[in-house]
């Protein structure tokens, strides 16, 4: 299992898992996580907060809290190499040269010392060494062109806080394409940015990704940017993936219950006037007081004996795949 | 190089604060002209006219008294030698600075004892110390070296204070819980016997100085720093810059310091001020450089012990009053400046 729809797979996550140590022991933010990202594709990770997204995106990058955040057990390849285990150094050359990553803070992902055009010049620095300072600064009016921002040539000179929330997200976006990346990682981009910012935002990024060829993952708890963007989704829930599938099967067949309860709470036109707003009741269990079966099980609507014990992921073919006893006899398949 | 607007901000509401800025032209004044002291005030003449040609002694090789045929082969007196060519009338003449004596010259008087008052007649415009010094040149000698002393040990205080310090606060763990410890250590050791015991042994040079003092100094940056580091490094640029393969060392070097700046650049004129009280109290001690070297503490201890020589004791604690005094203003109006809660009017 685990192959997309289509094509060569980029980026293969299988079994991650990844604990934070803290005083009241090692809690699992990520259990078991395995999914796949094929090449020039986008995946989508959605889920709420809390629920490993952005720890997934962290455990690919490296760059959990140290010292705090561990990968405790799985693989994560990408180009014949595991990034679990890489050295340092050569993670640090992956790490925006091959795979960059995208914050949901444009107010505060920028050092506010530093004008945007140095901080841009220095991606070049990193990972593009011998450009001579014309030749960068050719090349930043280019990229700050391509992301849409207007008199580029005068932005470069600008502070962070000069320019706006929206502006600013764009920066970090000709930031994070700077050098050509394979995979881009975009951790709630828009979320910060107010709404008719939000759509320009997500356009400018599947255009450049269509342009680029790029594969990306876009993490949101947002299912309307899903359905927008993205050609698969895995929906985590508590640390785990509960149900994957291509964005089309995921929203016309949803299985799991947690993805289908999360589809009845988008409220939709064709409801009636004033109708009562759909929502999952009770909470997230917190990461020390997980239940040793399902984790889904103090809000699930169709809970039942064998629930108790942990639910595998269940192939329900075509590449889509639900942690849930709803489906199949069980055992034969898990992750 | 463009100036950031916050910092074009900065230094109009410094300007603004009219006590810092007079007080800062004013220390840039002094320091500038301490600078070109041998041309205020020093025993060599500024130009020499001797038979049709000039000489110009203040910078340069020292000009032995048979250049302008006196009968000595030592250096030059130009006070006497302005008074040779005065009696002479040939057409020559000396022009002296303003005043016309050297920190390390005495100037005795036949059957009079040092210290003489201050006498316009002399030139001696604030008097002589117990041997026979012009005050005035010491001062202004004095205060040239204070002040470099007290930039140098600035420089050196900051340089290890912010490498230690950033680097506490950014690595974290037991990295810094081990230099927290040895600071913990080190600040226990009393200073000032240190000193005691090093200048009973060798002779400190102002380097030397320099570099126990600021073995000393560094502690206070150095958790300032740290404090300032841990609280960038937890900012979501520096996840960023990482996110963009960023060593920690470049993090470091060009995120954490470049925002740390502000507290770097509030604490300086105040370190200023810091290093030259304890320049002048260790000279005062007898424990700074060594003597002949023109220093305030050291007239401040020949005044104290010669009272009845009024001028002495009062031209240092003048001079020393509108120092820190300037310094000070300069620290709190550059702190103003700085201040956040200073930027969040509208223009």
């Amino acid at each position: 299992m685990n192959t997309t729809a289509a094509g060569e797979i980029i980026l293969d996550i299988r079994h991650l898992s990844t604990v934070f140590k803290t005083d009241e022991g090692r809690l699992p933010a990520v259990t078991d996580v395995s999914f796949s990202l094929g090449k020039g594709r986008t995946l989508g990770l959605v889920g709420e907060s809390g629920c490993g997204k952005t720890v997934t995106a962290l455990s690919i990058m490296r760059l959990l809290p140290q010292p705090a955040g561990q990968i405790v057990a799985g693989r994560i390849l990408f180009d014949q190499m595991d990034l679990v285990r890489l050295p340092a150094d050569r993670m640090r050359r992956v790490r925006g040269g091959r795979i960059a990553m995208i914050f949901q803070e444009p107010m505060t992902a920028l050092n506010p010392v530093q004008p945007i055009g140095r901080q841009l010049r220095e991606m070049f620095l990193l990972h593009a060494g011998g450009l001579s300072p014309a030749a960068m600064r050719r090349r930043c009016i280019d990229l700050l062109q391509r992301v849409g921002i207007p008199e580029a040539q005068r932005r470069l000179e600008d502070y962070p806080h000069q320019i706006s929330g929206g502006m600013r997200q764009r920066v970090m976006i000709a930031m994070a394409l700077s050098v050509a990346p394979e995979i881009l990682i975009a951790d709630e981009p828009t979320t910060a940015l107010d709404v008719t910012v939000q759509a320009q935002i997500l356009a400018l990024i599947d255009d450049l990704q269509q342009a680029e060829g790029m594969s990306m993952i876009f993490i949101t708890h947002d299912l309307g940017v899903i359905a927008e963007i993205c050609d698969d989704v895995v929906v985590m829930y508590a640390g785990q993936v509960v149900e994957m599938a291509s964005v089309t099967r995921l929203f016309r067949t949803p299985r799991h219950p947690y993805t289908q309860g999360l589809l009845a709470s988008i409220p939709r036109l064709e409801h009636p006037a004033k109708s009562r707003l759909e929502t999952i009741p009770g909470m997230v269990p917190g990461l020390a007081e997980m239940p040793a079966g399902c984790r889904f099980i103090n809000r699930c609507p169709h809970a039942f004996l064998d629930c108790k014990t942990p639910p595998p992921l269940v192939d329900l073919g075509d590449g889509h795949s639900a942690r849930c006893f709803l489906y199949g006899s069980g055992r034969e398949s898990g992750a | 190089m463009r100036l950031s607007p916050l910092t074009i901000k900065k230094i109009r509401r410094f300007k603004s604060i009219k006590r810092g800025y007079w007080s800062l032209i004013i220390f840039a004044l002094m320091v500038t002209l301490s600078l070109g002291a041998e041309l205020l005030v020093n025993r060599r003449a500024l130009i020499v006219h001797y038979q049709g040609r000039y000489y110009f002694p203040v910078y340069g090789r020292m000009l032995p008294g048979k250049t302008f045929g006196l009968d000595y082969n030592y250096e030059t007196n130009y006070r006497k030698l302005a008074k040779v060519f005065a009696s002479r009338h040939a057409g020559d003449w000396v022009l002296m600075p303003v005043v016309p004596y050297g920190p390390y010259e005495n100037d005795l008087k036949p059957n009079r004892y040092p210290p003489f008052a201050p006498s316009f007649a002399d030139r001696h415009f604030l008097g002589t110390d117990t041997i026979g010094r012009d005050v005035l040149a010491r001062l202004v000698y004095g205060f040239r070296i204070a002040v470099f002393f007290s930039l140098a040990l600035l420089a050196a205080n900051f340089l290890i204070g912010v490498s230690i310090g950033s680097a506490m606060g950014f690595w974290g763990g037991k990295f810094d819980l081990f230099f927290q410890r040895i600071i913990e250590i080190w600040s226990n050791v009393p200073f000032l016997y240190v000193i005691i015991i090093i200048s009973s042994i060798v002779v400190p040079n102002f380097f030397m100085l320099v570099v126990i003092m600021a073995l000393f100094g560094w502690i206070s940056i150095t958790w300032t720093i740290r404090t300032m580091a841990y609280k960038e490094k937890a900012r979501e640029y520096v996840l960023a810059a990482r996110a963009m393969g960023a060593s920690d060392l470049r993090i470091i070097f060009r995120h954490i310091i470049p925002n740390t700046v502000a507290i770097i650049v509030t604490f300086a004129p105040f370190a200023v001020s810091s290093g030259i009280i304890s320049l002048t109290s260790l000279d005062y001690l007898g424990f700074g450089l060594p003597p002949p070297t023109p220093s305030w503490g050291e007239l401040l201890q020949q005044g104290w012990a010669n009272l009845d020589a009024w001028w002495i004791v009062a031209s240092v604690i003048v001079a020393m009053v509108i120092t820190l005094l300037t310094v000070t203003f300069i620290g709190e109006a550059v702190r103003e400046a700085y201040d956040p809660r200073m930027h969040t009017t509208y223009e």
